[in-house]
Protein backbone atom coordinates (compact mmCIF):
# COMPACT_ATOMS: atom_id res chain seq x y z
CA UNK A 1 0.00 0.00 0.00
CA UNK A 2 1.24 3.47 -0.75
CA UNK A 3 1.86 5.94 2.05
CA UNK A 4 -0.33 9.05 2.01
CA UNK A 5 1.45 12.39 1.56
CA UNK A 6 0.82 13.75 5.04
CA UNK A 7 2.22 10.66 6.73
CA UNK A 8 5.16 10.60 4.34
CA UNK A 9 6.18 14.18 5.14
CA UNK A 10 5.75 13.55 8.85
CA UNK A 11 8.10 10.59 8.54
CA UNK A 12 10.61 12.69 6.56
CA UNK A 13 10.46 15.37 9.29
CA UNK A 14 11.13 12.73 11.95
CA UNK A 15 14.07 11.42 9.91
CA UNK A 16 15.47 14.95 9.53
CA UNK A 17 15.24 15.65 13.27
CA UNK A 18 16.78 12.32 14.28
CA UNK A 19 19.61 12.79 11.77
CA UNK A 20 20.27 16.37 12.89
CA UNK A 21 20.45 15.20 16.50
CA UNK A 22 23.16 12.68 15.53
CA UNK A 23 25.13 15.47 13.80
CA UNK A 24 24.92 17.82 16.79
CA UNK A 25 24.95 15.22 19.56
CA UNK A 26 28.60 14.18 19.42
CA UNK A 27 30.03 17.70 19.76
CA UNK A 28 27.33 18.62 22.27
CA UNK A 29 28.07 15.86 24.76
CA UNK A 30 31.80 16.61 24.47
CA UNK A 31 31.08 19.92 26.23
CA UNK A 32 30.31 17.96 29.37
CA UNK A 33 32.06 14.60 29.14
CA UNK A 34 34.60 12.71 27.08
CA UNK A 35 33.41 9.75 25.05
CA UNK A 36 34.58 6.66 26.90
CA UNK A 37 36.33 3.88 24.94
CA UNK A 38 33.35 1.62 25.69
CA UNK A 39 30.88 4.03 24.13
CA UNK A 40 33.16 4.47 21.12
CA UNK A 41 33.48 0.69 20.75
CA UNK A 42 29.71 0.35 20.96
CA UNK A 43 29.05 3.00 18.31
CA UNK A 44 31.74 1.65 15.97
CA UNK A 45 30.52 -1.93 16.22
CA UNK A 46 26.90 -0.83 15.86
CA UNK A 47 27.62 1.25 12.74
CA UNK A 48 28.86 -1.77 10.80
CA UNK A 49 26.31 -4.13 12.41
CA UNK A 50 23.25 -2.15 11.42
CA UNK A 51 24.34 -2.07 7.77
CA UNK A 52 25.04 -5.81 7.77
CA UNK A 53 21.68 -6.52 9.41
CA UNK A 54 19.87 -4.52 6.73
CA UNK A 55 21.71 -6.42 3.99
CA UNK A 56 20.94 -9.84 5.48
CA UNK A 57 17.27 -8.94 5.95
CA UNK A 58 17.11 -7.79 2.34
CA UNK A 59 18.62 -11.09 1.15
CA UNK A 60 16.25 -13.23 3.25
CA UNK A 61 13.26 -11.24 1.98
CA UNK A 62 14.37 -11.62 -1.64
CA UNK A 63 16.42 -14.44 -3.11
CA UNK A 64 19.32 -15.89 -5.07
CA UNK A 65 19.76 -12.98 -7.45
CA UNK A 66 20.06 -10.51 -4.59
CA UNK A 67 22.30 -12.78 -2.50
CA UNK A 68 24.72 -13.28 -5.41
CA UNK A 69 24.72 -9.55 -6.19
CA UNK A 70 25.66 -8.75 -2.59
CA UNK A 71 28.35 -11.45 -2.66
CA UNK A 72 29.84 -9.83 -5.76
CA UNK A 73 29.72 -6.41 -4.09
CA UNK A 74 31.66 -7.77 -1.10
CA UNK A 75 34.31 -9.40 -3.33
CA UNK A 76 34.74 -6.27 -5.43
CA UNK A 77 34.97 -4.16 -2.27
CA UNK A 78 37.67 -6.44 -0.86
CA UNK A 79 39.57 -6.31 -4.14
CA UNK A 80 39.25 -2.60 -4.97
CA UNK A 81 38.33 -0.95 -1.61
CA UNK A 82 35.90 1.13 -3.66
CA UNK A 83 32.22 1.17 -2.69
CA UNK A 84 31.39 2.72 -6.07
CA UNK A 85 32.87 -0.19 -8.04
CA UNK A 86 31.22 -2.64 -5.66
CA UNK A 87 27.87 -0.98 -6.29
CA UNK A 88 28.29 -0.94 -10.08
CA UNK A 89 29.43 -4.57 -10.22
CA UNK A 90 26.40 -5.70 -8.20
CA UNK A 91 24.06 -3.63 -10.38
CA UNK A 92 25.54 -5.04 -13.57
CA UNK A 93 25.19 -8.59 -12.26
CA UNK A 94 21.59 -8.07 -11.10
CA UNK A 95 20.66 -6.45 -14.40
CA UNK A 96 22.22 -9.32 -16.36
CA UNK A 97 20.49 -11.87 -14.16
CA UNK A 98 17.09 -10.25 -14.77
CA UNK A 99 17.62 -9.91 -18.50
CA UNK A 100 19.10 -13.35 -19.20
CA UNK A 101 17.77 -15.67 -16.50
CA UNK A 102 14.21 -14.58 -15.85
CA UNK B 1 34.49 20.73 31.49
CA UNK B 2 36.48 19.17 28.69
CA UNK B 3 36.21 22.15 26.40
CA UNK B 4 39.76 21.48 25.33
CA UNK B 5 41.56 23.58 22.77
CA UNK B 6 44.02 21.75 20.53
CA UNK B 7 46.65 24.43 21.10
CA UNK B 8 46.88 27.21 23.70
CA UNK B 9 45.25 30.38 22.45
CA UNK B 10 43.32 28.45 19.77
CA UNK B 11 40.16 30.30 18.82
CA UNK B 12 37.90 28.77 16.19
CA UNK B 13 36.61 31.10 13.49
CA UNK B 14 33.63 30.91 11.17
CA UNK B 15 34.03 33.01 8.04
CA UNK B 16 33.10 33.07 4.36
CA UNK B 17 36.74 32.41 3.46
CA UNK B 18 36.71 29.18 5.41
CA UNK B 19 33.42 28.23 3.79
CA UNK B 20 34.88 28.67 0.31
CA UNK B 21 38.09 26.80 1.18
CA UNK B 22 36.10 23.82 2.46
CA UNK B 23 33.84 23.87 -0.58
CA UNK B 24 36.68 24.06 -3.07
CA UNK B 25 38.48 21.11 -1.55
CA UNK B 26 35.42 18.90 -1.89
CA UNK B 27 34.38 19.87 -5.42
CA UNK B 28 36.40 17.08 -7.09
CA UNK B 29 35.44 14.52 -4.42
CA UNK B 30 31.75 15.29 -4.72
CA UNK B 31 31.70 13.68 -8.18
CA UNK B 32 31.77 10.32 -6.41
CA UNK B 33 28.58 11.15 -4.52
CA UNK B 34 26.66 11.52 -7.76
CA UNK B 35 26.04 7.85 -8.65
CA UNK B 36 24.73 7.16 -5.15
CA UNK B 37 22.32 10.07 -5.38
CA UNK B 38 21.03 8.86 -8.74
CA UNK B 39 20.62 5.35 -7.35
CA UNK B 40 18.77 6.71 -4.33
CA UNK B 41 16.41 8.81 -6.43
CA UNK B 42 15.55 5.86 -8.66
CA UNK B 43 15.17 3.48 -5.70
CA UNK B 44 12.93 5.96 -3.87
CA UNK B 45 10.54 6.13 -6.82
CA UNK B 46 10.59 2.35 -6.99
CA UNK B 47 9.72 2.18 -3.28
CA UNK B 48 6.65 4.35 -3.86
CA UNK B 49 7.82 7.80 -2.81
CA UNK B 50 6.56 10.68 -4.89
CA UNK B 51 8.98 12.88 -6.82
CA UNK B 52 8.58 15.67 -4.24
CA UNK B 53 9.00 13.35 -1.27
CA UNK B 54 12.21 11.82 -2.61
CA UNK B 55 13.67 15.27 -3.27
CA UNK B 56 12.58 16.77 0.04
CA UNK B 57 14.05 13.81 1.88
CA UNK B 58 17.44 14.35 0.22
CA UNK B 59 17.30 18.07 1.02
CA UNK B 60 16.32 17.86 4.69
CA UNK B 61 17.83 14.52 5.76
CA UNK B 62 21.01 14.46 3.61
CA UNK B 63 22.24 11.11 4.90
CA UNK B 64 22.29 8.58 2.08
CA UNK B 65 22.60 5.36 4.04
CA UNK B 66 19.61 6.15 6.26
CA UNK B 67 17.58 7.34 3.29
CA UNK B 68 18.17 4.03 1.55
CA UNK B 69 17.44 2.13 4.75
CA UNK B 70 13.93 3.55 5.24
CA UNK B 71 12.87 2.59 1.70
CA UNK B 72 12.50 -1.02 2.89
CA UNK B 73 10.08 0.16 5.59
CA UNK B 74 8.15 2.51 3.30
CA UNK B 75 4.72 0.85 3.34
CA UNK B 76 1.42 1.91 4.86
CA UNK B 77 0.96 1.86 7.79
CA UNK B 78 4.36 3.48 8.17
CA UNK B 79 6.17 1.99 11.20
CA UNK B 80 7.25 5.32 12.71
CA UNK B 81 9.11 4.08 15.75
CA UNK B 82 11.19 1.45 13.98
CA UNK B 83 11.78 3.92 11.15
CA UNK B 84 13.14 6.52 13.60
CA UNK B 85 15.28 3.94 15.40
CA UNK B 86 16.71 2.55 12.15
CA UNK B 87 17.65 6.10 11.12
CA UNK B 88 19.21 6.65 14.54
CA UNK B 89 21.21 3.43 14.33
CA UNK B 90 22.38 4.00 10.75
CA UNK B 91 23.42 7.59 11.54
CA UNK B 92 24.87 6.89 14.98
CA UNK B 93 28.36 7.13 13.51
CA UNK B 94 27.77 10.91 13.28
CA UNK B 95 28.15 10.96 17.08
CA UNK B 96 31.73 9.75 16.71
CA UNK B 97 32.49 12.26 13.96
CA UNK B 98 30.99 15.12 15.98
CA UNK B 99 32.88 14.12 19.11
CA UNK B 100 36.15 13.94 17.19
CA UNK B 101 35.73 17.35 15.61
CA UNK B 102 34.33 19.00 18.78
CA UNK B 103 37.59 20.74 19.84
CA UNK B 104 37.43 22.77 16.61
CA UNK B 105 33.81 23.90 16.97
CA UNK B 106 32.89 23.98 20.66
CA UNK B 107 34.24 27.48 21.31
CA UNK B 108 31.99 29.03 18.67
CA UNK B 109 28.83 31.08 19.30
CA UNK B 110 25.69 28.89 19.03
CA UNK B 111 24.63 29.72 15.48
CA UNK B 112 28.14 29.20 14.10
CA UNK B 113 28.41 25.99 16.09
CA UNK B 114 25.12 24.84 14.57
CA UNK B 115 26.21 25.91 11.10
CA UNK B 116 29.46 23.98 11.34
CA UNK B 117 27.71 20.77 12.25
CA UNK B 118 24.38 20.84 10.45
CA UNK B 119 25.73 19.22 7.27
CA UNK B 120 28.38 17.05 8.92
CA UNK B 121 28.88 13.80 7.02
CA UNK B 122 31.62 11.22 6.57
CA UNK B 123 33.18 12.96 3.58
CA UNK B 124 33.43 16.55 4.78
CA UNK B 125 34.38 15.30 8.23
CA UNK B 126 37.33 13.38 6.81
CA UNK B 127 38.46 16.36 4.74
CA UNK B 128 37.97 19.11 7.33
CA UNK B 129 39.39 17.04 10.18
CA UNK B 130 42.55 16.55 8.13
CA UNK B 131 42.66 20.26 7.25
CA UNK B 132 42.28 21.22 10.90
CA UNK B 133 45.09 18.94 11.97
CA UNK B 134 47.17 20.81 9.39
CA UNK B 135 46.30 24.19 10.90
CA UNK B 136 42.91 25.16 9.47
CA UNK B 137 41.09 27.18 12.15
CA UNK B 138 37.89 28.03 10.37
CA UNK B 139 34.95 25.80 11.30
CA UNK B 140 33.00 27.08 8.28
CA UNK B 141 35.34 24.77 6.35
CA UNK B 142 33.07 21.87 7.43
CA UNK B 143 29.93 23.65 6.28
CA UNK B 144 31.55 24.62 2.96
CA UNK B 145 32.33 21.00 2.17
CA UNK B 146 28.89 19.99 3.40
CA UNK B 147 27.14 22.49 1.12
CA UNK B 148 28.95 21.12 -1.94
CA UNK B 149 28.04 17.54 -1.02
CA UNK B 150 24.47 18.56 -0.21
CA UNK B 151 24.03 20.29 -3.58
CA UNK B 152 25.43 17.34 -5.51
CA UNK B 153 23.29 14.93 -3.47
CA UNK B 154 20.12 16.92 -4.26
CA UNK B 155 20.90 17.28 -7.99
CA UNK B 156 21.79 13.60 -8.28
CA UNK B 157 18.58 12.63 -6.49
CA UNK B 158 16.62 14.73 -8.97
CA UNK B 159 18.34 12.94 -11.87
CA UNK B 160 17.57 9.55 -10.32
CA UNK B 161 13.96 10.47 -9.63
CA UNK B 162 13.58 11.60 -13.23
CA UNK B 163 15.13 8.38 -14.54
CA UNK B 164 12.97 6.30 -12.20
CA UNK B 165 9.78 8.01 -13.30
CA UNK B 166 10.72 7.79 -16.95
CA UNK B 167 11.93 4.20 -17.14
CA UNK B 168 9.41 2.52 -14.86
CA UNK B 169 10.43 -0.79 -13.33
CA UNK B 170 14.17 -0.51 -12.73
CA UNK B 171 14.85 -4.08 -11.67
CA UNK B 172 16.17 -4.85 -15.15
CA UNK B 173 18.87 -2.23 -14.50
CA UNK B 174 19.74 -3.74 -11.14
CA UNK B 175 18.73 -0.62 -9.24
CA UNK B 176 16.97 -2.66 -6.56
CA UNK B 177 20.25 -4.19 -5.34
CA UNK B 178 22.13 -0.90 -5.10
CA UNK B 179 21.29 -0.30 -1.45
CA UNK B 180 22.25 -3.79 -0.30
CA UNK B 181 25.45 -3.73 -2.37
CA UNK B 182 26.40 -0.29 -1.08
CA UNK B 183 25.72 -1.23 2.54
CA UNK B 184 27.64 -4.49 2.22
CA UNK B 185 30.60 -2.58 0.78
CA UNK B 186 30.42 0.04 3.55
CA UNK B 187 30.27 -2.64 6.24
CA UNK B 188 33.29 -4.41 4.70
CA UNK B 189 35.14 -1.09 4.71
CA UNK B 190 34.35 -0.59 8.40
CA UNK B 191 35.79 -3.97 9.38
CA UNK B 192 39.59 -3.75 9.37
CA UNK B 193 40.33 -7.26 10.68
CA UNK B 194 38.76 -10.65 11.22
CA UNK B 195 38.40 -9.96 14.94
CA UNK B 196 36.54 -6.74 14.18
CA UNK B 197 34.07 -8.78 12.10
CA UNK B 198 32.67 -10.58 15.16
CA UNK B 199 29.98 -7.94 15.96
CA UNK B 200 28.91 -7.96 12.31
CA UNK B 201 28.61 -11.75 12.22
CA UNK B 202 26.55 -11.77 15.43
CA UNK B 203 24.36 -8.96 14.08
CA UNK B 204 23.68 -10.93 10.87
CA UNK B 205 22.69 -14.04 12.85
CA UNK B 206 20.42 -12.05 15.16
CA UNK B 207 18.81 -10.24 12.22
CA UNK B 208 17.92 -13.53 10.50
CA UNK B 209 16.68 -15.26 13.67
CA UNK B 210 14.59 -12.27 14.80
CA UNK B 211 13.11 -11.49 11.38
CA UNK B 212 10.08 -13.82 11.63
CA UNK B 213 9.53 -12.98 15.32
CA UNK B 214 9.41 -9.17 15.40
CA UNK B 215 7.42 -6.39 13.69
CA UNK B 216 8.91 -4.78 10.56
CA UNK B 217 12.33 -3.23 11.10
CA UNK B 218 12.78 -4.34 14.70
CA UNK B 219 15.03 -7.28 13.84
CA UNK B 220 17.49 -4.70 12.46
CA UNK B 221 17.39 -2.63 15.64
CA UNK B 222 17.87 -5.67 17.88
CA UNK B 223 20.70 -6.88 15.62
CA UNK B 224 22.41 -3.47 15.70
CA UNK B 225 22.26 -3.39 19.50
CA UNK B 226 23.57 -6.95 19.71
CA UNK B 227 26.46 -6.06 17.40
CA UNK B 228 27.23 -2.96 19.48
CA UNK B 229 27.29 -4.99 22.70
CA UNK B 230 29.59 -7.59 21.17
CA UNK B 231 31.86 -4.69 20.21
CA UNK B 232 31.96 -3.55 23.85
CA UNK B 233 32.64 -7.02 25.24
CA UNK B 234 35.25 -7.90 22.61
CA UNK B 235 36.73 -4.56 21.53
CA UNK B 236 38.95 -4.71 18.49
CA UNK B 237 42.12 -2.61 18.52
CA UNK B 238 40.19 0.64 18.41
CA UNK B 239 41.27 3.46 16.19
CA UNK B 240 41.78 6.61 18.26
CA UNK B 241 39.88 8.66 15.70
CA UNK B 242 37.45 7.48 13.04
Amino acid sequence: MTVDAQTAYLAIAVMALVTLSTRLGGAFVMRFVTLSPRVTSFLEAMSASVLAAIVVTFIVNNGTREALAVGIAILVMLATRSAIWAMFAAMAFAAGFTVFLT
Amino acid sequence: MSDVSPTPGFAPRFTAHGLVRGGQRLLPVSVFVFPFGVAYGAAAIEAGLSVDQALVMSLVVFAGASQFAVLDLWQAPLPFLSLALVVLAVNARHFILGAAISPYVNGLPPRHWFGSLMLLSDVNFADSYQAMKEGERDAAHILGGGLVLWSVWAIATAVGVFAGTLLGNLERFGVDVVMAAFFAALAVGMVPSFKAALPVIVACAVAVLALPLLPTGWNIIVAALAGGLVGVVFPSESKATP
